[in-house]
């Protein structure tokens, strides 16, 4: 048969989806046979009426003979029922073995994505984990096991039928042929709907997200009927497309269901008649008898069964292509990743200097910029100046192996800055981002994120460094308060000196802070910067990436970023 | 529990009433017809084989009965392909229009509801949620009450035709066997179910927990046990799954069996009566093959019941949603503000939000067209609260705000928004290009229109360097600095020409150049607007015709 229904694609999306079944491939293949067995069953059953009823109709039944045939009809039942449970279950249990692993791969790779890369959103990574792997799910188990047994059962009942009635096997091997030449081209239109769907899911998603996330502003902007608007233009859109699948899935089945009734009719039509004794000739010899009668009129449909189930999966194949088109293309993408795993290891030793060496960073495609030698000494300050936009940020970021250099070296600590090194370093920073992000979680949990053990006592010391105590102070909860994801529930000052608390906590020796005294006033911002330079006394390393000129004027050293691009 | 099912049928029912009864008197056709053409076949060749034996195979009448199978095939089909088309496009529509009302309820929340929503966990109400509401209408009502027709009438049509005795051992006997089977199936799902829905939202939240966060962790060394965290609650959704999996395959078996006992038994009961002589072996064969037939109205309500417990929770989930989120400024049709509005503060007392004690008391302020004020004082005074008041966002302790001489409590939303613009400390830009982030809040401004805002924020050089108004930017407007997405946020504001402008430390993240550049940019594009602002740098009170310190109680 073609290769739409074979399964075997050499496509990118094809070979992806083999390798993504390959693991479990043992698995799916006896849940495949099991489903074929149970499919087979139907034939003793179907025998077992046939018979029961031409001895009825012969005048020849006896209670024993009732008994025997409701009795054998009623146990193969459920052995059927039963081996049917048991393929569901091999499959339901492999398909969750795929999507394990799937799964755990996609948020791994994208969780080492480097934070300052471009590269999908949040909410698209995580409808593609979510619901869009899972569509994988209904391919594996039911396309799969369909698929074999379109390949077996159909072949069997041929071969039964032509032993009874060569008539019969010919109505069936006419008929049966069409409908893979008819799947084949439902397919390629499925597998188009199928991906405009995805696509349409994920955009939804990303655009969502980012609207509820910025819900005060709209309402601020009295944007809200517009991004109503919107958003009912794209849920109409996504059930546009979600139609446009359903559409062709079941016109499919129509059609299929059609060719299988007139099938079956023709099969019908022809016992009838020989039954009747006006059509004498079609079987072997011997006319055909009552019970085979019934017997090929109660397999035609289950020849068809099959068939008919793999259509109705058929858009099940579509999806996961659809799936594994867009993992393929995602992984195929260079992906910038953080230097190093963002594990914890034992702190990098060496005294905590910082120095670069002819540094370009690829800041995005097409934007390399190169950044001035300079050294800080361990225990020594430094200030990242210039206009917005220079890549004070970015440069910072590279300090911290968040970002891969593309040219030049950053040596810490006496060790050249790389996969080795980076988390070990990384161990050694106390990082102030410049946008604050608190997890899903208490705030206590929030400042303890690095130093999990910390006691209450030493949470309470690194409020007191960052000047956030009186903060802590006005929420009701205290510890227990949960902040929005950017620390909505207070000021954004308030916010900026939690993050520089979290830095504080824990033995950092090197302070990485991106405008720290940003949303700060005059007084706070001294008394931030002095608890900065406190720290720095202490013999942590500093560098901070500044506007603020009067946090700049106190460090050893300003370094001042001009494009260079 | 299932009120808040049946409120979301109702929901479902009330917009889509027509092609909802349309879609379940074609599912009853279906159903019907499809035990009609395996009953009339098994019938039709059993008859047929006797009239053969008995010599009277000239006389048998072929033709009405198998114009009848045809017209059964294909009147099925098309009944099918009809009733699944109207009852999905139904169900999508309905809850297309449910998530435009979810959105327009929750951006209409309250001021200090909406800034504590957790971006992800709002998502999953509008798309999880609602997607597990589909099956509602789909795989329990219409098929329940689909089913429950074709049996009766199945019943009747047996009774009358073949035998009362087999009609209720077969018919009423494959109701009470589904019927316990998939009573069992709704209690034993009904909680591993609700987990996996439960777990697969904390997935989802964790996931972009975990990408927004990386950095942050990476430092902390636990980007490793973050993600453990992440694929815990998608083993625990999975392990879920799995257990919803093997309820609905036992209830499957349990459905199987009573068909088969069903078929077996109408077969063994048929066939003792047809020895009597009670009835003819052609009725057996009616009888056994159209109870095999009537299985099918029972198979899609397998996976309905199985989903019960997740539906269930999603509908709570949803209609707390719709219900009890208020909208915040009820919309009467004011007069039309033709006012020149200043803005006056009449002795403002103002409390922390969730707090009891006020931050600081009898506030008097006048702030006049063309007029810039700059609200001083430490970090936590209640800058910003001030300003959250002003723009209507939280009610005052005591005093008075006015606007246009109106107290701002009685501005109608549009009105209020037409008139005042604010740009809070925390904004959000969006994915899209630049031209969309501007447009987002004056959808008919033109290009000549943002050149010129972007360039009173000083933020035309950038946008040219990046290719112009359709530069496209990432995820919360990755792409643009820090500072840069500062002005473009205020841009954004501008664009709409406030008269009352408040602005809480708007140069923030820039240098003083470029900060001094902006704020001069900001008065020339609103020259006539009162102008309020929270101040920390030197720059911005520099600008500033005043300050107004706020002094702690």
């Amino acid at each position: 048969m073609g290769s739409p229904l074979s399964g075997k694609d050499a496509s990118p999306a094809g070979l992806r989806l083999l390798d993504a079944v390959t693991p479990e491939k043992a698995r799916l293949d006896r849940a495949g046979w099991v489903s074929v067995v149970a499919a087979l069953l139907w034939l003793p059953q179907a025998g077992a009426v046939a018979w029961l009823l031409s001895e009825l109709v012969h005048g020849r039944a006896t209670i024993s003979a009732s008994l025997t045939g409701t009795v054998g009809f009623a146990a193969l039942g459920i052995l059927r029922a039963w081996l049917q449970a048991l393929s569901d279950r091999l499959s339901v249990e492999a398909a969750d073995g795929v999507l394990a692993v799937e799964r755990s791969a996609l948020i791994r790779r994208e969780g080492r994505r480097s934070p300052m890369a471009g590269g999908p959103g949040s909410a698209a990574v995580a409808a593609l984990a979510s619901e869009k792997l899972a569509a994988l799910a209904p391919y594996l188990t039911r396309y799969r096991p369909a698929w074999l047994r379109a390949a077996v059962v159909p072949l069997v009942i041929l071969a039964v039928s032509a032993w009874c009635s060569w008539a019969v096997a010919l109505v069936l091997l006419v008929a049966g042929p069409l409908i893979p030449v008819f799947m084949a081209l439902v397919g390629m239109a499925a597998r188009d709907a199928s991906a405009r769907q995805m696509e349409e899911i994920g955009s939804l998603n990303t655009r969502l997200l980012e609207r509820l996330q910025a819900l005060v502003d709209i309402r601020l902007l009295d944007g809200r009927t517009q991004v109503l608007g919107g958003f009912a233009e794209r849920a109409e859109a996504l059930r546009a497309r979600t139609m446009e699948v359903l559409r062709i899935a079941f016109l499919s089945s129509a059609v299929l269901e059609l060719f299988s009734a007139l099938g079956v009719a023709m099969v019908a039509v022809y016992v009838g008649f020989s039954l009747l004794g006006t059509i004498s000739f079609g079987a072997w010899a011997t006319p055909l008898t009552m019970g085979q009668g019934i017997f090929l009129l109660l397999l035609a449909p289950e020849f068809f069964q099959p068939l008919r189930d793999v259509a109705a999966a058929w858009h099940d194949k579509a999806a996961a292509t659809a799936v594994a088109a867009e993992l393929a293309e995602a992984e195929a993408e260079v992906s910038v990743a953080l230097v190093g795993a963002g594990v914890t290891a034992v702190p990098l030793p060496g005294a905590p200097s910082l120095q670069t060496v002819g540094l370009e960073v690829l800041a995005a495609p097409g934007l390399r910029l190169r950044f001035p030698d300079f050294t800080v000494p361990a225990g020594g300050s430094c200030a990242l100046v210039g206009a917005s936009g220079q890549g004070k940020s970015t440069l910072l970021a590279a300090l911290a192996g968040l970002v891969p250099v593309s040219g030049g070296e950053i040596r810490v600590a006496g060790h050249r800055l790389g996969d080795a090194a980076a988390d070990a370093w990384r161990m050694r920073i106390g990082w102030v981002p410049q946008a604050p992000h608190f997890f899903a979680a208490s705030l206590g949990a929030n400042l303890r994120l690095g130093e999990p053990g910390a006691s209450a006592e030493e949470v309470r010391m690194a409020l007191d460094v960052a000047r956030a105590r009186d903060v802590l102070e006005r929420m009701p909860r205290g510890l227990l308060s949960r902040l929005g994801e950017t620390g909505a529930g207070v000021s954004g000052g308030e916010a900026r000196r939690l993050m520089l608390a979290r830095a504080a906590l824990g033995a950092a020796d090197v302070i990485l802070a991106d405008e720290p005294t940003s949303n700060l006033d005059a007084e706070t911002a001294a008394a931030v910067t002095d608890s900065l330079l406190a720290l720095a006394r202490g013999g942590a390393t500093l560098v901070v990436a500044t506007h603020d000129p009067a946090l700049a004027a106190r460090m050893d050293q300003q370094i001042t970023l001009e494009t260079t691009v | 529990m299932t009120r808040h099912l049946l409120s979301v049928f109702a929901m479902i029912l009330r917009s889509e009433s027509w092609a909802l009864a349309r879609g379940i008197a074609l599912s009853v056709v279906v159903l019907s017809m499809g035990a009609t053409l395996l009953g009339l076949s098994g019938w039709f060749i059993v008859a047929a084989g006797a009239a053969g034996l008995a010599g009277t195979g000239a006389v048998f009448d072929v033709f009405r009965p198998s114009a009848a199978v045809r017209f059964l095939a294909l009147g099925r089909t098309a009944a099918r392909y009809g009733e699944r088309l109207l009852t999905h496009d139904a169900t999508l529509r309905a809850l297309a229009l449910l998530r435009v009302r979810l959105l327009a309820r929750i951006s209409a929340a309250p001021f200090e509801v909406m800034s504590r929503f957790r971006g992800a966990q709002v998502l999953g109400r509008l798309t999880a949620d609602v997607d597990a509401l589909d099956g509602v209408a789909l795989r329990l009502v219409i098929p329940l009450l689909a089913g429950g027709v074709t049996l009766a009438g199945a019943w009747a049509v047996l009774a009358w035709l073949v035998d009362p005795r087999v009609a209720s051992w077969s018919v009423l006997g494959l109701a009470a066997g589904s019927a316990l089977a998939l009573g069992w199936a709704m209690r034993a799902s009904a909680r591993p179910s609700r987990l996996a829905a439960a777990a697969d939202q904390a997935f989802r939240v964790r996931v972009i927990d975990h990408l927004r966060g990386r950095a942050m962790l990476a430092f902390a060394g636990q980007l490793d046990s973050s993600l453990a965290s992440v694929l815990d609650a998608d083993a625990r959704a999975r392990r879920a799954g799995l257990q919803v999996a093997r309820v609905e395959r036992r209830a499957g078996v349990l459905v199987s069996v009573a068909v088969t006992l069903a078929a077996a038994g109408a077969l063994l009961l048929g066939a003792e009566l047809a020895r009597g002589g009670v009835i003819t072996a052609p009725k057996v064969a009616l009888a056994v093959l159209a109870v095999l037939a009537l299985a099918e109205t029972v198979a899609p309500l397998r996976r309905g019941v199985a989903e019960i417990g997740a539906m269930r929770d999603a509908a709570r989930r949803v209609n707390r949603m719709l219900q009890t989120t208020p909208d915040p400024r009820p919309m009467p049709a004011g007069p039309q503000p033709d006012i020149a509005p200043g803005l006056q503060l009449d002795t403002v007392t103002l409390a922390a939000p969730g707090a009891r004690q006020p931050l600081f008391a009898g506030v008097n302020l006048t702030v006049a067209p063309g007029e810039t004020v700059a609200l001083t004082g430490p970090s936590g005074i209640g800058k910003s609260t001030l300003l959250n008041a002003v723009a209507g966002l939280t009610a005052v302790q005591g005093g008075r705000i006015l606007i246009g001489e109106r107290p701002v409590g009685d501005w109608t939303e549009p009105d209020l928004r037409a008139v005042l613009g604010y740009l809070p400390q925390r904004s959000a830009l969006i994915s899209g290009t630049i031209a969309e982030n501007l447009r987002l809040g004056a959808p008919d401004a033109g290009d000549a229109a943002l050149h010129a805002v972007l360039a009173d924020v000083a933020l035309d050089g950038v946008v040219r360097r990046m290719g112009g108004l359709d530069a496209r930017l990432g995820e919360g407007g990755k792409g643009l600095s820090g500072g840069e997405a500062r002005r473009l946020v205020l841009a954004r504001v501008l664009l709409r020409r406030p008269r009352i402008l408040l602005l809480d430390e708007p140069t923030e993240g820039l240098d003083r150049e470029t900060a001094a550049r902006v704020l001069q940019g900001v008065r020339r594009a609103c020259p006539d607007a009162a102008i309020l602002l929270s101040a920390h740098r030197k720059v911005e009170r520099g600008w500033a015709n005043r300050a107004l310190p706020l002094i702690r109680l």
